[in-house]
């Protein structure tokens, strides 16, 4: 489990990397205001959630800058503990500058994710908008920062509590019909089964948006092989350069090999991973690049496979078309503005290939789609909430393997106390996808809808 | 255990809590002393004259399973029996005996009487003699009558049911009394509060009898009786207790609405304002059903008798404060009542409680080493519901009076480890009544298995005697036989296992292929059929037990834990949570803060955190 210190107060700079009109340094723990006491001098003290103009100052005394500081006492703050906020100019020195007095004035330095962290172990928000604000940070996606946004206006959590309140509408009247036989009727069968099945039928929308939520949260990672010269590197610049602005390295992954993010439009990304040469008879010194690149590809979803499609396939081409038969792939025949090595018949023989040039932006388009359309990218609909952690999938998992069980039970003609148990579990397994307890409520309701008693 | 005391354990009032408490007391062998306002009316059925019902049934079945009294003393008075639920499954089919009130508590007594250790004193308990321990906790050393005899013991449960400050309303009456004509327990009301207890004020009511010759059945639906005998005890002798006499139901409509209506004005509840403490949802008035549920046009009236030989029968369905010519003028727009004859209004009750959260899960009182509450005392309602806590807080007093460790039973050992852990995690806002509703595990918690549950404990415990117990052991070793035999004995449909795991499939189906199961035959039937569900049970149960394995020290510094929510903080500090697992049953206490108090608590221990990361 993380390291998690109630006693630490911890500082991190807000905004993103680089430069801005404003950059902010955030304070939050029980010593925030009184490390923002020292680092920022005011001619009066700081009002809660009232911007106040000071100096910030380090250790030494000397001015760094001049910006805005706000105090927002613990609870009513993101973190739910005492949080301060430095508004300083958005220099990415100053910004660093203010970070470290902070942390000479007795501040650490926050882990990633430790102010969402904070606020989700003070109960500022619920376990699903924790995890999506966690992805929010990272998004660097436009789609992907929007789906994440859904979530953290609850959007999943609302979804989820839509069908547990089916749920417990049903197990409200099965155990109304069970502790009051002789006030309360039981429900009737086929009624009872198709409220299960509605439920049913609206987890398993949600959970094929599973998959689609990978793809949107991990991306798809695609092993881009070819012989050398067949335009691999040229595909690859063709296909980032269409949309640089939506590239990036992953960071943390950085390996032998290259691996950039790729945008396939609306919310899809792609793990690119530019492999070194699939080469036949290569020398002592390539061999460590051929296993890499071997490697790539035994780890991507997708091969994109370049051929030099002008000319009659070389022995290497036919290696790689062989090593990658059976797989979800792509086959490129490039340099189709260089000449037909026969072209139409090579599209027609694959199952999936295209014909074209690096070289014409609308052939590098057709590559893109192709590539979205083999990820699964028509499921996505940022719209809609998804499920984006594999605790979330489980759940939905084990609520839905409940679900099956309780229709089986009633359609056997089983007791319908077995149903209730059988939901019982269904009902349990949903509220720990949003972690709220289960039976709290249900006698409630059940009092507020049933006259009962003698 | 100390001779010079008067007893081991005090019990202080001979309801159905303080009955129980004080033969599982005696039984154990502890020198018991059961002080009671008037001895004549030991274990009086005050309200309905029925024992069981949907869950309820199982709490009794567990009494018994355990070597309590209250399955005897039913069987032994039952007019009428019958099994609730049976088609609704094989965990809900709950057992409910109407008895004969006169019969029921005339064996309570006999049964008490029977008992060598026990003496009964007819007293009003008015104090509590308390001295302070080396630790400077307060302890109990003893109870002073109100005609100042003084008895001493190391242990006193506390069972004083609606007697704690009661007053009784009935339209515009009002009186100081426990129950019609009783008086109720001012001074120890009085004491309690000075202990420093706090107390909340509860309302419950009863409905009217009226003269069983005034009546016409003709005009009601007959609720027919068992035709086949039985029995809430697993060592009642199978057979009729007397003969069996049908139940009525008949129905309210618009006339009895508007009297209701029309006389709210006089009513204590609504127009009078005189009734301020809470009353049970579950068993609403009449007036709150005419109210609150204005869209029924009809309301269930249940008319049963209240024994074989007494000309009175409970309006089961009735209770109503309303004054007594209200309610007279309201029996007879009844069908089959119109020439009523009302022989006792009904009335409502008011009385103190003491929040059960002020107990342990033993329930000895954390204010005051030694004494125990148990029963309506706690705000619960019910026969059953105290008798339970009785038992445990019998069991309890008489193994603390030996420096021993207190039983508590889990939420999926019993229904009673549900009740009590309700009862001293969560407290009550209004009077708890036991429901099949709020046992989660209850595909395990049965009326058939509760002797397989339970019944081992009651005997090392010294209370389920050993032929009793020797009973349990061959029922126990011919059901496993015979769930051996039905695995591998073959019918013409496969193994009997797999004949009777077929929804339809009844145990009468296989009988002649499991000679030897005899009385055990149903047993086998629900095991088999119950055998998935249960195994997913266990797998809740397993995973639920992780919590309740992280033990919350008694004295931890709630107060210390900055990081948790000052709400979290406060709530911990006032219900005290034995294990992370109550912690995490808190109303409104959320994840973070049991996250929270896990870290907390593993500091506290120094122990590897595996279970402790946030919960998923």
């Amino acid at each position: 489990m993380p390291a998690f210190d109630a006693s630490d107060t911890v500082a991190a700079i807000a905004t993103a990397p680089g430069r801005g009109a404003v950059a902010i340094v955030r304070l939050s723990g029980a010593l925030a205001l009184t490390i923002a006491a020292r680092i920022f001098r005011t001619p009066r003290p700081l009002v809660p959630r009232v911007a106040t103009l000071g100096e910030v100052i380090d250790e030494a005394g000397a001015a760094i800058d001049r910006g805005l500081g706000l105090a927002f006492p613990a609870p009513h703050s993101y973190t739910g503990e005492d949080v301060v906020e430095l508004h300083v100019h958005g220099s990415p020195a100053i910004a660093r500058d203010t970070l470290l007095a902070a942390l000479a004035a007795g501040a650490r330095l926050a882990n990633p994710g430790e102010f969402t962290r904070r606020a989700y172990l003070h109960g500022k928000l619920d376990l699903t908008a924790a995890e999506a604000v966690g992805e929010l940070i990272e998004a660097e996606q436009r789609g992907h920062a929007r789906a994440a946004l859904a979530r953290v206006s609850g959007g999943l959590a609302s979804e989820i509590d839509a069908r547990r309140a089916t749920l417990d509408a049903i197990a409200e009247d099965l155990g109304a019909a069970l502790d009051f036989p002789d006030e309360v009727a039981e429900p009737e069968p086929r009624a009872l089964a198709r409220r299960i099945d509605e439920v049913d039928s609206a987890l398993g929308e949600l959970a094929r948006s599973w998959e689609a939520g990978r793809l949107v949260r991990e991306g798809v990672a695609i092993a881009l092989v070819g012989p050398p010269n067949a335009g691999k590197s040229s595909l690859l610049n063709a296909l980032l350069g269409a949309d640089r602005a939506l590239v990036s390295e992953v960071a943390g992954t950085t390996r032998d090999t290259i691996d950039e993010t790729l945008a396939l439009g609306d919310g899809v990304v792609a793990r690119l991973t530019d492999t070194a040469g699939l080469r036949a008879g290569a020398d002592a010194l390539e061999v460590a690049g051929v296993a890499r690149s071997e490697a790539a590809l035994a780890g991507a979803t997708i091969a994109l496979v370049v051929i030099d499609g002008s000319r009659p396939l070389t022995v290497e081409a036919r290696t790689v078309l062989a090593k990658t038969r059976g797989r979800e792939r792509l086959v490129f025949f490039n340099k189709a503005d260089l000449g037909d090595g026969g072209f139409a018949e090579r599209e027609a023989a694959e199952t999936s290939a295209l014909c074209g040039s690096v070289h014409d932006v609308r052939d590098v388009a057709r590559v893109r789609v192709a590539l979205r359309t083999l990820a699964g990218g028509e499921n996505v609909d940022l719209a809609r909430p998804y499920l984006g952690t594999a605790r979330q999938a489980d759940g939905v998992l084990e609520a839905r393997r409940a679900l099956a069980l309780a229709k089986a039970t009633l359609a056997n003609g089983e007791p319908i106390d077995l149903v209730a148990s059988d939901l019982g579990h269904a009902r349990a397994a949903l509220a720990g996808i949003t972690a709220r307890d289960a039976d709290e409520t249900l006698l409630d309701a059940i009092f507020a809808r049933f006259c009962i008693g003698k | 255990m100390n001779p010079r005391d008067d007893a081991d354990v005090i019990v202080v009032g001979g309801g159905h809590a303080g009955v129980e408490a004080a033969h599982a007391a005696a039984v154990m062998g502890a020198r018991t002393l059961l002080v009671t306002g008037d001895p004549a009316k030991i274990c009086t059925l005050a309200c309905n004259p029925s024992i069981g019902g949907s869950a309820k049934g199982q709490l009794v079945r567990e009494i018994d399973a355990l070597g309590g009294a209250m399955g005897r003393i039913a069987d032994r008075s039952s007019l009428h029996v019958r099994f609730l639920n049976e088609s609704k499954g094989p965990a809900v089919r709950a057992l409910r005996a109407q008895v004969d009130k006169d019969r029921y508590a005339s064996e309570a007594t006999a049964l008490l009487h029977s008992l060598r250790n026990l003496t009964i004193v007819g007293a009003l308990v008015d104090d509590l003699i308390i001295v302070a321990d080396l630790n400077g906790r307060s302890r109990v050393r003893g109870v002073v009558t109100s005609d100042g005899r003084r008895f001493s013991a190391p242990c006193v449960v506390l069972a004083t049911g609606t007697f704690l400050g009661g007053r009784i309303v009935c339209g515009e009456a009002t009186e100081p009394a426990g129950r019609l004509g009783e008086a109720p327990a001012t001074e120890l009301a009085q004491t309690l509060r000075r202990l420093g207890f706090p107390t909340g004020r509860l309302k419950t009511g009863t409905p009217p009898r009226v003269a069983a010759r005034s009546v016409d059945y003709a005009a009601m639906r007959e609720q027919p009786p068992s035709a086949t005998p039985l029995v809430f005890s697993y060592r009642s002798p199978v057979e009729f207790a007397g003969p069996q006499l049908p139940c009525h139901i008949v129905s309210t409509n618009e006339a009895t609405h508007a009297l209701v209506r029309e006389n709210l004005h006089r009513s204590p509840l609504y127009g009078l304002d005189l009734i301020r403490g809470i009353g049970p949802r579950y068993c609403p008035s009449i007036e709150d059903k005419v109210v609150k549920f204005s869209h029924n046009p009809a309301h269930l009236i249940f008319v049963e008798p209240e024994g074989w030989a007494a000309d009175s029968l409970y309006i089961g369905g009735f209770s109503t404060s309303l004054p007594a010519d209200i309610q007279a003028a309201m029996l007879r727009t009844l069908p089959g009542l119109e020439r009523a004859e009302m022989l006792r209004p009904g009335y409502a009750v008011e009385y103190d409680y003491v929040p059960p959260t002020e107990l342990f899960a033993s329930l000895e009182t954390r204010r005051v080493a030694g004494l125990y509450h148990c029963g309506q005392l706690n705000g619960t309602s019910g026969y059953e519901e105290a008798a339970a806590q009785g038992l445990i807080a019998g069991i309890n007093a008489t193994r603390a009076a030996r420096d021993l460790e207190p039983v508590v039973l889990a939420r999926s050992e019993a229904y009673i480890g549900v009740l009590i852990d309700d009862l001293v995690t969560r407290g009550v806002d209004e009077p708890y009544r036991m429901l099949s509703s709020r046992a989660e595990h209850r595909v395990v918690l049965r009326h058939d298995n509760a002797d397989r549950r339970l019944s081992q404990l009651g005997h090392a415990l010294g209370l389920l005697p050993d032929d009793a117990h020797a009973a349990f052991e061959s029922r126990r070793d011919a059901l496993d036989r015979a769930l051996d035999a039905a695995r591998v004995t073959r019918t013409p449909g496969g193994t009997v296992a797999e004949v009777l795991r077929r929804p339809t499939a009844r145990a009468a189906d296989v009988a002649a292929y499991l000679p030897g199961a005899g009385d055990v035959l149903e047993r086998v039937a629900i095991e088999i059929k119950l055998a998935g569900y249960v195994k997913r049970q266990e797998v809740a149960i397993a995973r639920a037990a992780r919590g309740e394995e992280t033990l919350v020290p008694d004295e931890f510094p709630f107060a210390t834990v900055n990081a948790l929510s000052r709400e979290a903080r406060e709530k911990f500090a006032r219900y005290r949570p034995r294990s992370l697992g109550a912690a995490a049953r808190l109303p409104g206490i959320s994840p973070a803060d049991v996250a929270i108090l896990g870290v907390a608590l593993h500091r506290a221990r120094r122990t590897p955190p595996e279970r402790l990361t946030a919960p998923a």
